[in-house]
């Protein structure tokens, strides 16, 4: 059992770098490989897909600066941080604004599993844990 | 024979020898004497050996009975002061003895009144320090509580408070606090 799910990981990571171009995700390489699993259907491949999904995923959401607000921002805001992230990371980001009225007013920013926050819930939120 | 007619004949009669004339008889007395020997044998044989002889015997109980009597004088003189010198010898021990119970008592009830201090103020120290803690937790949920409370008002107020315009202003501060961090 534990070999069968080693041999999905090890499956899903090849056609994962099959989807890659110079080590960046090819939106015209995903589709290909997608095709070549439609025609060539492999052991497990509901398994397959799921940790390929995963992994695209993952891979997306290092390249994707998610900009959640709440009220109006500009497309400069996340132009800026966008281009900030690109020059933290030293990788190309794009930014994607995401309205979070929770937040009350301010920013909060995913770049894959790292998040940035100046936002008034997170202030207030703080100053709760620490009362 | 009277008297009188004893000298009547003694009158009458030629001069006889003394014998005659007191009339004693040699025949007669040893006969006489035989019989006194016989009656003397049977008495003593049958009579005075006896009676002298539980006499004796009587003597000698007596003086047995006596020397038991002065022995067990002697014994029971012995005893008394044998029990005198226990008794003292008791009377010395009960009092020693309870001298030292009053002494352990004392001791036991000095160890427990010090053992019931010592428990006494250990819970009191206990009791206390249970009581600041309840305390300062009591003051750390009401802390926590009011804070709570007031971030959950700031944010019911700020959320129908803050005006587009306030919270595009703030979205840019935070942009620029972001992109300089």
């Amino acid at each position: 059992m534990a070999s069968g799910k080693k041999q999905i990981q090890q499956l899903a990571r090849q056609l994962f770098k099959l989807s890659l171009v110079d080590g960046v995700l090819s939106a015209e390489r995903v589709p290909g490989v997608l095709e070549y699993l439609e025609k060539h259907y492999p052991a497990q491949s509901l398994a397959v897909l799921k940790a390929y999904h995963r992994l695209v995923k993952a891979e997306v959401a290092r390249g994707q600066a998610v900009v959640e607000h709440a009220g109006p921002i500009g497309d400069s805001i996340v132009t800026g941080i966008a281009a900030a992230m690109t020059k933290r990371y030293r990788r190309n980001i794009t930014g994607l604004s995401r309205p979070e009225p929770s937040l009350i007013a301010g920013l909060r920013v995913r770049v894959g599993d790292d998040v940035y926050e100046s936002t008034v819930a997170g202030q207030l939120a703080a100053l709760s844990a620490s009362a | 024979m009277t008297p009188l007619l004893f000298l009547a004949s003694a009158a009458t009669t030629a001069e006889p020898g003394i014998a005659e004339r007191f009339g004693l008889d040699a025949k007669s007395i040893v006969m006489q004497v035989i019989s006194f020997l016989i009656v003397l044998f049977v008495l003593y044989k049958f009579g005075i050996k006896p009676v002298t002889a539980t006499m004796e015997e009587r003597a000698r109980k007596i003086e047995t009975g006596l020397k038991d009597a002065e022995a067990m004088q002697a014994k029971l003189a012995a005893a008394q002061e044998e029990s005198a010198v226990i008794v003292k010898k008791a009377n010395g021990e009960a009092s020693r003895i309870v001298d030292d119970a009053r002494k352990s008592a004392k001791d036991y009830l000095d160890r427990q009144t010090q053992e019931a201090t010592a428990k006494a103020n250990d819970l009191l120290g206990k009791a206390q320090q249970a009581m600041e803690l309840e305390h300062k937790k009591m003051l750390a949920d009401a802390r926590q509580e009011i804070a709570r409370l007031v971030v959950i008002t700031t944010e019911q107020v700020l959320a129908k408070k803050l005006t587009d315009a306030d919270r595009r202003a703030y979205n840019e501060a935070a942009a620029r606090e972001l992109t300089n961090a």
